[in-house]
């Protein structure tokens, strides 16, 4: 009897897992007779036996749902740059496809959420990595050790990864392996279109669901020098969502998620979300104040980023507007940010909040940045900085001042990751300044590099 | 006399002038809806030799006739705005004129044709698409890659036109048409 009793417990656990991680044996024998033109049919049917994993996806996803198959993303036309017949399905018919899908695709159907992204900073990422001679230094030249064996690789496993780089073809219209894959968010593709909204909605589910966790932004959003994951886990919202967020509510519509269906804020509920009044936005620095990334940081008075807006009228690489934001500037972003605050908090808690990690901003600015910077200047212009930076320790103080440290300590302030704006950050900088200046002071009295 | 002579020609020479002015008007506007008619479709417009590749492609397309039913859309249908006559006319006296002096005065061979498919939107009306394709509006959920696809259209919440998204609509593969720049 207690055998059996064990047994049916055994059979029934192995059952639920099996439906918990959907059921890919189940897949292999996938017959679809629904709403479907005869090759988006045999698409799903075929792919469901080659590529069990992908076709799983594409069933649990919204796209399959409501009839919209392989074919209808990955179908180009002929004249497409980007057109293939490597599948043995299509070969010889007049039905061509790419591996790549591209924001051009996507923006049939989701063409605000495409507009927005581009018009942020994420629609930059890779189009400035190009822009920028001293990143392409550093990826080719000092990290790539201009090794011809290894070359790209450097770039392809590490910086485009996040960034996104220009995807190159090959001979039969395919994605070289030195540009693909990738998983950039600023990915730019052989068809002009630029972004990549698998980056956060993964393939084949494109999940709401998964691009509202945190987890959907610390593939990039970590590390030593933008650890805004980490800062989020070292917050009270963070230290909430780790306690309890496996138990809520992430498929709400678009503009219908709201307190309730969570009790704290993930990242893409103050960065994006519609709550209360506010619309639902692809652009994740509309409701930014500051730029925290930058050596020195500005208020977002820019407007709109435009470097996309360059590549697809000049065909030219740029930098992008560094204080793009909202577009009427700083102060309606920070009232958006603070309509998000509203909805749980009360004002006197948000303006106080937001009035001392300002504080923390401009301290950067004032004490920290502004000294630093100056002595680098005067060295510099006294030939006091050695020719490969990275050799030269004032450098190398200077730039995790900025980069390292600078940002932790301003994020960590406006995130609420105290140990970030402190330890991490505000802490490293009082001593990188006190380094700084012995340096400086010594070179300046004896006129050269040690 | 002399007076019921005078009326006579009060009424004839207004009479008269009416019926010349009645006949040329005839002959104008019978003259002219013949020119608009001859100068709209294929013939007309692949007569210069710049538009060859444009024509070819169109006529693989659908829209050129090689669909099921053979129905062929003329050129302006697509490349004129159909939303009110008086914007049809400029618009075609613009566009004509500024045609007959690029083929005659510029060199055609120096322009890219691949970057003015960049620039679709401005040569082409999503009045003239919207024309034929009225039924779109109102798809439900029987013809649903329909309706997911043009409801942020047709709720304006979006500024795509038809060609932003049907890039190269009424010329099949025009890509491989066009000479490569």
């Amino acid at each position: 009897m207690l055998k059996k009793l064990l047994l049916s417990m055994f059979a029934s656990s192995v059952m639920l897992f099996a439906a918990n991680v959907g059921d890919l044996s189940s897949v292999k024998t996938l017959k679809i007779d629904r709403d479907m033109t005869k090759m988006g049919k045999s698409c799903v049917e075929c792919h469901a036996k080659e590529t069990p994993g992908m076709v799983n996806d594409w069933k649990e996803s919204r796209h399959g749902h409501v009839g919209i198959s392989c074919i209808d993303c990955h179908q180009v036309k002929k004249d497409s740059p980007m057109a293939t017949q490597a599948c043995p399905g299509v070969k010889g018919t007049d039905v061509y496809i790419s591996l790549l899908v591209t924001p051009k695709t996507c923006e049939r159907c989701h063409p605000s959420e495409v507009k927005e992204f581009q018009e942020s900073g994420h629609g930059r990422a890779g189009l400035q990595v190009h822009a920028k001679d001293g990143m392409q230094k550093l990826m080719n030249h000092f990290e790539g050790a201009d090794n011809p064996h290894t070359k790209g690789s450097a770039e392809a496993t590490g910086c485009m990864q996040c960034h996104g780089k220009v995807v190159e073809l090959g001979k039969d219209n395919r994605p070289t392996a030195e540009t693909w894959p990738q998983a950039g968010i600023g990915t730019i593709y052989p068809d002009g279109s630029v972004g990549n909204c698998a980056s956060c909605h993964t393939r084949h589910k494109f999940s709401i669901a998964e691009a509202r966790k945190p987890a959907a932004c610390s593939s990039c959003h970590l590390g030593p020098d933008h650890p805004d994951k980490e800062i989020y886990d070292n917050s009270k919202h963070g230290h909430i969502f780790n306690a309890e967020g496996n138990e809520w509510k992430y498929d709400s519509a678009p503009d219908a998620w709201e307190p309730g269906d969570y009790r704290a804020p993930t990242c893409a509920t103050c960065h994006m979300s519609g709550i209360g009044d506010l619309k639902t936005t692809h652009n994740v620095s509309r409701r930014l104040k500051w730029n925290l990334w930058a050596p020195k940081s500005n208020l977002r008075d820019g407007g709109l980023d435009n470097a996309v807006k360059v590549w697809k009228e000049e065909g030219k690489f740029s930098k992008g507007n560094p204080v793009a934001g909202h577009p009427d500037g700083s102060v309606a972003a920070r009232a958006e940010m603070e309509k998000v605050c509203s909805s749980c908090h009360s004002t006197l808690h948000t303006k106080n909040f937001f009035e001392m990690a300002d504080k923390h901003v401009i301290l950067y600015n004032e004490s920290y940045f502004e000294p630093a910077k100056k002595m680098y200047d005067e060295l510099k212009a006294k030939g006091l900085i050695a020719q490969d930076p990275w050799t030269d320790e004032f450098h190398k103080v200077y730039y995790h001042l900025w980069h390292h440290q600078g940002r932790r300590m301003r994020q960590g302030a406006l995130m609420n990751g105290p140990d970030y704006a402190h330890w991490h950050g505000v802490f490293e900088l009082q001593q990188d300044i006190r380094e700084l200046k012995k340096i400086y002071e010594h070179r300046m009295k004896t006129g050269k590099i040690d | 006399m002399e007076e019921i002579k005078k009326s006579k020609s009060k009424v004839i020479v207004p009479l008269s002038l009416v019926i010349v002015g009645l006949i040329l008007g005839l002959i104008i506007s019978f003259g002219s809806s013949i020119g608009v008619k001859h100068t709209s479709d294929k013939n007309y417009c692949s007569s210069c030799h710049t538009m060859q590749p444009v024509t070819n492609s169109y006529k693989m397309d659908v829209h050129g006739g090689a669909g099921k039913h053979g129905i062929e859309v003329k050129c302006v249908y697509c490349h004129l705005p159909q939303d009110s006559m008086a914007n049809y006319l400029t618009t075609k006296v613009k566009t004509g004129l500024h045609d007959l002096y690029a083929e005659y005065f510029k060199d055609t061979s120096k322009i890219d044709w691949q970057a003015m498919r960049e620039h679709r939107e401005s040569f082409t009306y999503d009045s003239a698409c919207l024309n034929c394709h009225t039924n779109l509006k109102d798809s439900t959920e029987s013809n649903l890659k329909a309706l997911i696809a043009h409801r942020k259209y047709f709720s304006k919440t979006t500024d795509k036109t038809c060609v932003g998204c049907h890039q190269n609509v009424g010329h099949k593969d025009l890509g491989l048409y066009l000479p490569k720049n």
